[in-house]
């Protein structure tokens, strides 16, 4: 198990050393939330005395330690901007944000696998032509691009579903699923597109494999063959990019969610930066960032444990 | 947009100035109804609900409906009693008295005293608050409150507008003593709508006050869900979503005008804009060239491509309702051989003065205005490169740091006319991001502080105008109009808008059967 | 070779073709001026024999603006590339040859990159710098060195596991002459590849940068400033959105296909997706 505490181990060293590059971040970024909060209705008088309510006065060190000092202890304070607990407001987004990528992993995954399997099975025919063309196709179209197309298309011209919005799935699990529809098919569509490729060319190495031969010589029917024996082993390279790509998802819902006025964690993240509110920036990093690394390291893991070479190499 | 429509929208700009506001074809009054909640499609996201500490339009907006201030305004601008019933200023403005009126009840239950307005009026003042209004009381001496029903403030020096900004919302409104805490949170005061939960980010909730003390408002309470992407509001709006909208995309507002199912209710000025030179930066210390490239600019055209012909072209940056605005003052007409000549006298021949035009994406009109500028500027033989800025890099680099060379920007509800021309135009005016160095102007806009005669103060602002105009200080451009659209079962919305342009008030709006 | 000739790369190879033409002969072809040309009169007009492609919210015509977005995506995606492999490199090289502390620590760096927002990086830079050209340039490339970075130190892992590394080896040649001699040859082929997929993904993340503001300044054409500005009028002019959007995705399109059959053709080792 060294190999597992090893990893543990560097996990925290990075999630500290990404503490440390947001922090230096935000010794760069010019301007301050006071700045933000007073707008065009701040004087010299009035934004000294707000700096110094904020504790924005103090050396961008101390800041940092004390807002490490409390995060250790589990407080991550309050939005300076906001005036919301950080906490509480992680809570809410993580949800929304959480139902929207698990979405768009289940979109991707339900079209990359079988348009994948098609492909490789047909390769080189009209058949692998269409399937990898809408692969290449899905990595081509930037996503703010295809979101717009889908306003346009379902939102505005066929009026089936809502151009944009949000609704709490605790709340209200119907509604909140239709207002992620959208953004999810939305970001979806590179996933699904990279999936596709990726089952693809697993597909093809398993069906090269002996294995496959001996099955079809004894006999078994090629439908059986693919779906019992060949996907089965192809599956887990897919289902290994599906989990690195969720820390590509979390980068671009930041994008997506503002496009869609689906205010999530990459909304919440991209408000924070805005207003220079530097808690709340650290905060959403952050998560942002521990979400990319454990996904990665949760794949390691069931690695490990499913292949008992990985600990040997 | 077809020509025709262009023609349209131009035609219904004539005539609003007058009333300073044009309501929408809700003539026909049906009699107020009591009940239900009113749906809002609101264009910002809400920050720190704390009245004192939070400056953006968005959130005062909303906390209209929640608070209320010791005194008020009406349309031109002449201070009333309100929480106050009545209020004496001595000769010398070195004293006011307010007299609570009585049975004003928070929404705790409580009732206003004077206790309250001391601490909120204390809390304004002291610098750990981070008030924005913190300027307001600097002159102030003490608050007293003799008597339950008397609040006495003392004045170190007169500051002639005083008493007209306590009809602010984050100056004048009154506070339950000690509530100062759970303010950012959840809001609490005397005004006609409790406020009862906000979901960040996502939607508010206010719910109506029966004991408000001008009556419970007609509505059961109003729901804000704030929806920044202005396509969105408008589907939204057409679509039954919401009852109401605010900032209807101007590209749109002529079309939404004839939807039947629809009501749309503009005025103006919701803000007013104006183009900027960083006076302690060469060339731009030299009057002549910034009259030069005011010359180049087209304020009729400029104001229809960027404001879809959403606003009217000004002068004078003075409330149009109130009495400083001067009519007399002419925007300058567009001419290039005049600007050539004058740019040639300050030592610059064609393509020989660059510069960078900051704007920031905050106002995307202004993107779309500094484009048509620069156009123009090329026209004229001088370079502009465009630079975005978002919001924050805006206030750091221009505002703060006054690092830039030219730039627009706009003020919302700037009414009262010292905060107006001392703040701006004052070479120690807290906003004068420009560097502004005028003697005559920083003669008359003190002399106007310190005035205790209305008539004489309006006079002395019109002179400030007049030289801001001659000298081209700025660029005075545009009031842009406010919108908002409705669907046709919301009544009383020609009474929606607070004097200032920019608040709205739902205590006077109904939902019909 | 055969893989070059197929159709996919016959096609992607005359996409990208186009799409260096167009890049390259624009800004000669196309008066200065036509792009910015402002006309209020006739802002959102449809496609028409008038108005070939149709007009922006300023009445400009989108065919020139289209046309000259093709420079600007050239020029800031390969600038960016060129940028993110004069950082990769050496980091990649050096992990890679060294191995050991040194790979440790430049891979954690590497990593801590990885897993941040790339977006936060941009904002960053934007607002340090300022926005321009050449600040789009440094965001995108030094967001993608982590990347190249990575694969670089995969391939060299690769190279000097060959037998005739150790063979110079004992011949006495210093590290520098390996490095150049043997590891920095046999790792071109995939880095080209990588480069030219990146030049794919520059572009798109220009885009995605001038859609927030951060990129390309107005009123310099733009395929993502375009974009943007179409978003609040896609209801009544869609095709101030559908027009810069198809010319992305045709052009991405296209270098993503010479990728693959660059990849096929000229690096048996790598994987189709990874």
């Amino acid at each position: 198990m060294s190999y597992l505490a090893r990893r543990l181990a560097l996990f925290v060293i990075t999630l500290l050393l990404i503490t440390v590059v947001t922090f230096l971040i935000t010794l760069v970024l010019p301007g301050d939330v006071a700045t933000m909060i007073l707008g065009t209705r701040s004087d010299p008088a009035t934004l000294a005395a707000l700096r110094e309510k904020l504790g924005l006065n103090q050396a961008l060190i101390v800041q940092y330690g004390h807002w490490m000092g409390r995060a250790l202890s589990g407080d991550l304070g309050v939005s300076l901007i906001f005036k919301e607990p950080i906490a509480l407001l992680l809570g809410q987004k993580i949800a929304a944000s959480t139902l929207l990528v698990v979405m768009s992993l289940i979109f991707a995954l339900a079209a990359a696998v079988p348009l994948g399997v098609w492909s490789a099975v047909h390769r080189d025919r009209w058949q692998d032509t269409v399937g990898s063309g809408i692969a290449l196709a899905g990595i081509s179209l930037p996503d703010f691009f295809w979101g717009i197309v889908l306003i346009l298309f379902v939102a505005r011209w066929l009026d089936w579903l809502p151009a944009s919005g949000y609704a709490s799935p605790v709340e209200n699990l119907p509604l909140a699923l239709k207002y992620a529809l959208l953004p999810s098919i939305t970001l979806a569509l590179s996933l699904m597109a990279h999936l596709t490729r990726m089952t693809r060319s697993a597909m093809l190495e398993v069906l090269g494999q002996d294995f496959v031969r001996v099955c079809r010589a004894k006999g078994l029917a090629w439908g059986a063959v693919i779906f019992r024996h060949a996907l089965r082993n192809a599956v887990m390279p897919v289902l290994t990019v599906a989990g690195l790509q969720l820390g590509y998802l979390f980068g671009s819902i930041i994008v997506v969610e503002s496009l869609f006025n689906f205010t999530g964690m990459g909304w919440l993240t991209y408000q924070a930066l805005l207003n220079r509110d530097m808690p709340l920036v650290q905060a959403t990093v952050l998560v942002i960032a521990a979400v990319v690394m454990m996904t990665n390291l949760v794949i390691d893991i069931v690695y490990t444990v499913l292949d008992p070479r990985v600990r040997l190499s | 947009m077809k020509r025709r429509e262009f023609l349209q929208t131009s035609g219904l700009l004539m005539g609003g100035l007058a009333v300073g506001g044009l309501p929408g074809p809700a003539a026909a009054e049906d009699a107020p109804r009591r009940g239900g909640t009113l749906i809002w499609g609101h264009s910002e996201t809400t920050q720190n609900l704390d009245i004192h500490q939070t400056g953006t339009a968005s959130t005062l907006r909303l906390l209209q409906n929640v608070h209320d201030t010791i005194v008020t305004v009406d349309h031109s601008f002449k201070v009333l009693p309100n929480v106050a019933e009545s209020f004496d200023v001595s000769q010398d403005l070195l004293t006011y008295t307010f007299r609570l009126r009585p049975g004003v009840k928070f929404h705790t239950g409580a009732a206003v005293t004077s206790a309250d307005v001391v601490y909120s009026f204390e809390r304004v003042k002291d610098p750990k608050t981070g008030a924005v209004n913190f300027d307001v009381f600097k002159d102030v001496a003490g608050i007293e409150a003799p008597d339950p029903g008397t609040v006495i403030v003392k004045m170190k020096q007169p500051f002639a507008p005083f008493l007209a900004r306590l009809a602010e919302l984050g100056a004048g409104a009154i506070l339950p003593k000690d509530s100062g805490d759970i303010q950012g949170k959840a809001p609490v005061g005397c005004g006609p709508f409790k406020f009862v939960s906000r979901e960040f980010g996502n939607k508010v909730e206010l719910t109506g006050f029966a004991d408000y003390w001008q009556g419970a408002p007609y509505l059961d309470g109003v729901l804000s869900h704030e929806v920044t992407e202005e396509t969105v509001r408008l589907t939204g709006l057409q679509t039954g979503q919401f009852h109401l909208i605010n900032d209807i995309p101007m590209d749109r507002v002529a079309k939404v005008k004839q939807d039947p199912k629809l009501q749309v209710l503009s005025w103006f000025p919701l803000c007013w804009d104006f183009l900027n030179f960083n006076h302690a930066k060469k060339p731009f210390d030299d009057p002549r060239v910034r009259k030069a490239l005011d010359l180049m600019v087209d304020k009729d055209a400029l104001m229809q491509g960027a404001l879809w012909g959403q606003g009217v072209v000004t002068g004078s940056p003075s409330f149009p309702t109130s009495a400083s605005y001067d009519a007399n003052i002419k925007p300058r007409k567009q001419d290039f051989e005049a600007a050539a000549a004058l740019l040639k006298e300050a030592g610059f021949g064609p393509g020989q003065l660059q510069f960078t035009f900051k704007v920031t994406t905050n106002y995307p009109y202004h993107v779309q205005a500094a484009q048509i500028m620069q156009a123009w500027f090329e026209q004229g033989g001088v370079k502009a490169t465009t630079q975005q800025l978002t919001w924050a890099d805006w206030l750091s680099q221009c505002w703060v740091h006054r690092d830039f060379e030219v730039t627009m920007m706009n003020f919302f509800t700037l009414w009262e006319p010292d905060f107006l021309y001392y703040t701006l135009w004052n070479s120690t005016g807290a906003f004068n991001y420009r560097n502004i160095k005028d003697s005559t102007i920083d003669d008359l806009t003190e002399k106007a502080r310190r005035s205790t005669d209305p008539a004489g103060r309006a006079a002395i602002y019109k002179q400030v105008q007049q030289r801001i105009q001659d000298e081209t200080h700025d660029v005075i451009l545009w009031f842009r109009n406010g919108t908002v659209g409705a669907r046709q079962n919301v009544g009383g919305l020609d009474r929606l808008v607070h004097p200032n342009g920019s608040n709205l008030m739902f205590r006077n709006v109904w939902l019909k059967a | 070779m055969r893989a070059i000739l197929s159709p996919k790369g016959i096609i992607g190879g005359a996409l990208v073709t186009v799409f260096a033409l167009v890049a390259i002969l624009a800004p000669y072809a196309i008066p200065a001026n036509q792009a910015t040309r402002i006309n209020i009169l006739a802002r959102l007009h449809p496609p028409s024999a008038a108005h070939w492609l149709g007009t922006d919210q300023l009445g400009r015509e989108l065919v020139w603006r289209v046309l000259l977005g093709a420079h600007t995506s050239l020029v800031i995606a390969v600038s960016a590339v060129v940028l993110s492999i004069l950082i990769g490199l050496p980091i990649g090289v050096l992990a890679g040859y060294y191995r050991g502390w040194t790979d440790h620590a430049l891979m954690r760096l590497v990593e801590t990159l990885l897993s941040f927002p790339a977006l936060l990086l941009a904002l960053t830079i934007s607002a340090v710098l300022g926005p321009s050209e050449r600040n789009t340039i440094l965001a995108i490339g030094i967001a993608f060195s982590p990347y190249l970075a990575r694969i670089v130190r995969a391939e060299t892992l690769r190279v000097i596991a060959l037998p005739f590394i150790e063979a110079a080896r004992s011949q006495g040649a210093s590290d520098s002459r390996i490095v150049r001699l043997h590891v920095l040859p046999n790792i071109m082929a995939p880095l080209t590849v990588q480069a030219t997929i990146s030049v794919a993904f520059a572009i798109l993340a220009e885009a995605g940068l001038s859609f927030l503001g951060l990129g390309t300044q107005p009123p310099t054409p733009s395929w993502g400033l375009m974009i943007q500005a179409s978003r609040d009028y896609l209801d009544i002019a869609p095709w101030t959105a559908l027009v810069p959007g198809v010319a992305i995705a045709v052009t991405v399109l296209g270098l993503n296909m010479l990728g693959d059959v660059l990849r096929d053709a000229l690096d048996p080792t790598m994987a189709v997706e990874g």
